[in-house]
């Protein structure tokens, strides 16, 4: 019984000692510290030495004395196994910063960052993104050579800002810790080999990347072009953006000079209004405008409400409650019943007004959920989450309901997140993972590993994803974003002007597809303030879709 | 020539061989490390060679007179001083702000374990009759009392601890050999009065000495509080009252005088750290160093970094890089370990510790009842309590504290009479010396 008795408080204690390293919250909280007394008490009792009356009483107190000693050195031991192996990344990884400058951080990492030659980014044609150069005093470099690659790199700056974007992802990697062998780099670790980071490879385009930040030029924006089927990157493009060589701090004869520039360019980015360290593509909230018609109108199909040839009524203007929704987009003002597919193609807000009245808050909730709205976008560098309301009740009040339909009210997207609902219609209904590292390889050019496309979530069904296709081609072919057509190519595509309150210019939004037979590649182009979609983000989204169907072709 | 066989200590010589060779080797390891190439020459690795003689040279003396006394203990202090000595040469060219004075902080090292073994060899000659120490208890605990007054009043202050007396020459550490006095005073003192202590009269359930053998109790509380408000170390105090309650305890058998005098200690530290702000800091950084992660938990922030990076193999002996904590060599000489020798070698190190201290306790149970039984309980107790409390304050388990980690942080007076105790141990493990 005793022994029964014995072994169950080791058992408890050992589960109580696992339990607190997995939940407390750090190697010293209050937590952890009672919980490893409370074990040690239960070992205690454990192994409390039983000895013989006859046993002289100096002889039991000297061994009960060790006995206590001994459970000491045993939660010394807990302890450490804790710091040293359990909590060992935690701890390491913990910094504090003063103004976005790093001023506690473990020295480690820096002299890791001047010790390890870290890795090359490559674009898949082959072009360096980022590289690391060695100076002849042994130091090393961080060069961006392309300034329309670099900031999608990131910046590098081991010893003052830290990292970001892709250089932040993919630091392990970077520099050669994880993501290849573990037994090989075990080994270099533990026989003091000279290491060399591992290298990506991007799925971008070097001249798709190129031509999209020539096309967005001094406006503030963003483009993504993707593959449909496969989710890969081929552009992302974000205007203004900054250049990561000059922020660039490592250890060496250099530190101080760089440590100068890069704290007055990092001045200069902070106070900027036009927030040139924000990655629009993937961190941007837009309004999205039109461009969400997309997901009303494949609701309303879905659901049942609606066919592609569904007449509505635009009289050029439409009650609801208490606020009048104005027409401006009838291509002829005589005209008063539309289709489904040509309100889409024409834009009608009157028409989208009267749908979403139809699907009722609920549906509208739902499908906006189906294409990723509250949702993280599975993505290597943080994502904003795109909202449809940001007030729960907003979408109660039919008015609020009817704006929302047609993309105004309180949406709330990032071009990465319209840039996916194009994707569902383009490929079949499911909105693929949007990845940028093409696959990872060591400096003799083994490959470590290959990104293989997955599929993030199922938006529609098949049978609306195909509708809608023919909707967005249609739209195309006779409607305002017909300059989108490329001949001998199938484009669809919608374009977006999306009011943003005041007098300031509405956001310009284009999103699309193109292919030779079926759709190939998707994109989503947003210029903010830049007038109306037709206008300024359709010729740049055309440009784009055709220099990457030609791509594809001539390969 | 049977004789000398019978007299020869073949336990204690085959256990010195691993030591050694760990000596040689990691001198060697660190060495080639710091210079990146594969030559070296014999010269280079003196101090562990020096280090491997001296102890061989300790074994044959042993053998020599005929010492019929443990075999294990020095052994195993060897090892945990050898690694010291790795550890201290490994330090040395990260602290080169403390290599003045008499050669830099390794050489030093090498010296004081030469006279730490010069002064465990004095014990086993000097020390022949226990009895002496036993008959002089008064005068050596009121040289112990002297001794901590005047670090009080004439002490220096390092680290806000004041410990130390600077004797231009040498700063010594006043506290370290008063925790040997400590002992032979209450090993003498419990040895006489243990019986009368253990409660000739019961209130309610409780058995209480009567009032006269109270008062040391009462005494020795006050002076570990004094110790923590006067001399702000808490580490020093709570081994000094830990040492006492340990004692107590062993002669009395009465438990709950350990948890009367626990509990009545903390009531007293908390109610110092409500007055007094320099302990408040050190609990601060107890509690969360990230509060002032530049200034007051630097170091504490610094020393996790440092045993997190160990993981489980460590980076190698001389690939880590320990000198970002201050005060490393004694302090945190035990993350600069860590960080080295990863999971497994820091829990080598305390099975080293482990094994110090359960020697310690086998000689105390197989000595002669009364003085040598009780002295060789609180000498051991000084080991484990030193110890325990050292490393609790590394892993952040306790406030850290300003004492040694026994024979592995540099400083000379903790090594000096860390070996004192040892030779106090092994002489009273010699059964055939009588009181």
């Amino acid at each position: 019984m005793s022994g029964f008795f014995r072994a169950s408080a080791f058992i408890a204690a050992t589960l109580i000692m696992i339990y607190g390293m997995v939940a407390t919250s750090g190697h010293a909280s209050s937590a952890w510290l009672i919980l490893l007394l409370i074990s040690a008490a239960l070992v205690t009792v454990a192994v409390w030495p039983r000895l013989p009356k006859t046993v002289p009483s100096v002889q039991r107190t000297i061994t009960r004395g060790t006995v206590l000693f001994m459970v000491g050195f045993l939660v010394l031991g807990v302890q450490l196994a804790r710091i040293q192996v359990v909590d060992s990344a935690k701890i390491s990884d913990r910094t504090a910063a003063d103004s976005g400058d790093l001023v506690v951080q473990d020295p480690r990492h820096r002299l890791q960052a001047s010790e390890i030659q870290r890795g090359s980014i490559l674009t898949i044609d082959g072009k360096v993104v980022a590289q690391t150069v060695k100076n002849p005093d042994g130091s090393y470099l961080r060069a961006y050579p392309d300034p329309a690659t670099g900031y999608l790199a990131g910046y590098y700056s081991p010893l003052l800002y830290g990292s970001s974007n892709l250089e932040a992802a993919y630091d392990s990697e970077l520099m050669g810790v994880s993501g290849g062998n573990p037994i090989t780099q075990w080994l270099d670790g533990i026989l003091h080999r000279d290491r060399r980071g591992y290298d990506l490879t991007l799925s971008v385009n070097q001249e798709l990347q190129d031509q999209a930040n020539q096309l967005l030029g001094n406006q503030r924006g963003a483009a993504i072009v993707m593959n449909a089927k496969t989710g890969a990157i081929v552009a992302m493009a974000s205007t203004p953006n900054f250049d990561p060589n000059k922020l660039y701090v490592n250890d060496g004869p250099q530190v101080n000079a760089e440590t100068n520039t890069a704290k007055e360019y990092w001045q200069q980015l902070t106070s900027q209004a036009d927030s040139p360290l924000l990655l629009r593509p993937t961190q941007g909230l837009y309004i999205p405008g039109s461009i969400f018609k997309t997901v009303t109108a494949s609701a309303a199909l879905q659901s049942g409400v609606a066919q592609p040839d569904t007449v509505y009524r635009d009289e050029g203007a439409l009650t609801v409650g208490s606020r009048v929704i104005p027409e401006q987009n009838r291509p002829d003002n005589n005209r008063v019943d539309y289709t489904l597919a040509d309100a889409y193609g024409w834009s009608l807000n009157v028409v989208f007004a009267q749908i979403g009245l139809q699907i009722g808050p609920q549906r509208l909730q739902e499908f906006a959920q189906k294409f990723g709205f509250g949702s993280e976008i599975p993505f290597e560098l943080p994502v904003a989450i795109s909202e449809l309301d940001s007030d729960p009740s907003f979408l109660n009040t039919e008015s609020s309901l009817a704006v929302t339909a047609f993309g105004q009210g309180q949406i709330q997207a990032t071009p990465l997140q319209m840039a996916l609902i194009a994707d569902a219609v383009a490929n079949g209904g499911t909105m693929m993972e949007p990845y940028l590292v093409q696959k990872i390889s060591d400096e003799k050019g083994t490959t470590l590993s290959t990104k293989s496309p997955t599929s993030w979530q199922q938006a529609i069904d098949e049978k609306t994803a195909s509708q809608m296709q023919q909707i967005m081609i249609n739209s195309v072919q006779k409607g305002y974003a017909s300059g989108a057509q490329i001949p001998g190519y199938v484009v669809g595509g919608k374009t977006g002007t999306a009011e943003v309150g005041g007098d300031k210019q509405p956001n310009s939004w284009f999103i699309g597809f193109a292919g030779k037979t079926d759709p190939e590649y998707v994109v989503a182009v947003l210029v903010e303030n830049g007038g109306e979609g037709t206008k300024v983000a359709l010729p740049i989204a055309h440009q784009l879709l055709e220099t990457a169907v030609q791509l594809n072709d001539s390969k | 020539m049977s004789s000398i066989l019978r007299r020869f200590r073949f336990t204690e010589f085959q256990l010195l061989v691993a030591p050694s060779l760990m000596t040689v080797v990691g001198l060697l390891t660190i060495f080639l490390a710091r210079t990146g190439s594969s030559r070296w020459t014999w010269s280079d690795i003196w101090v562990s060679l020096g280090y491997v003689a001296l102890i061989f040279l300790m074994t044959l003396w042993f053998s020599a007179t005929g010492f019929k006394g443990d075999q294990v203990l020095f052994p195993i202090v060897a090892t945990i001083a050898g690694v010291g000595l790795l550890e201290i040469e490994r330090l040395n060219p990260v602290l080169k702000a403390q290599n003045e004075g008499l050669g830099n902080v390794a050489q030093r090292q090498v010296i004081y374990l030469a006279v730490g073994l010069f002064l465990l060899w004095a014990m086993m000659v000097f020390v022949k009759r226990l009895d002496w120490l036993r008959r002089y208890k008064y005068s050596w605990g009121f040289f112990g009392l002297a001794m901590m007054a005047a670090t009080v009043v004439f002490g220096t202050d390092i680290n806000g601890a004041r410990l130390w007396i600077d004797l231009k020459v040498a700063t010594v550490q006043p506290s370290e050999l008063v925790k040997v006095l400590l002992v032979v005073f209450l090993a003498a003192y419990l040895d006489d009065y243990g019986d009368l202590i253990a409660g000739s009269y019961r209130v309610w359930r409780f058995n209480l000495p009567p009032i006269p053998y109270l008062l040391p109790m009462v005494f020795m509380w006050l002076a570990a509080l004094a110790i923590v408000v006067l001399q702000n170390d808490l580490g020093t105090a709570l081994l000094f009252f830990g040492i006492f309650l340990v004692m107590i305890y062993v002669a009395t058998a009465r438990l709950w005088y350990v948890v009367a005098g626990l509990s009545s200690f903390a009531v007293g530290v908390y109610i110092a750290y409500q007055m007094f702000d320099r302990i408040a800091i050190r609990v601060q950084n107890w509690i969360n160093p990230w509060a002032d992660p530049l200034n007051k938990g630097f170091q504490q922030i610094q020393a996790e970094y440092t045993m997190a990076a160990g993981h489980i193999f460590g980076t190698g002996l001389g690939y880590g890089h320990p000198q970002y904590i201050p005060a490393v060599e004694t302090d945190y000489i035990f993350a600069a370990l860590a960080e080295e020798l990863g999971l497994l070698g820091t829990i080598a190190i305390l099975a080293l510790y482990v094994l110090l201290v359960a020697r310690g306790s086998l000689i105390a149970l197989r000595a002669d009842r009364g003085f040598p039984q009780l002295m060789a309980v609180g000498l051991t107790t000084i080991l484990a309590l030193q110890t325990l409390i050292i490393l609790a304050g590394t892993l952040r388990l306790i406030p850290l504290t300003g004492i040694t980690l026994p024979f592995i942080s540099a400083g000379g007076s903790s090594l000096l009479t860390n070996f004192i105790i040892v030779g106090l141990l092994l002489r009273i493990s010699d059964g055939s010396v009588k009181t």
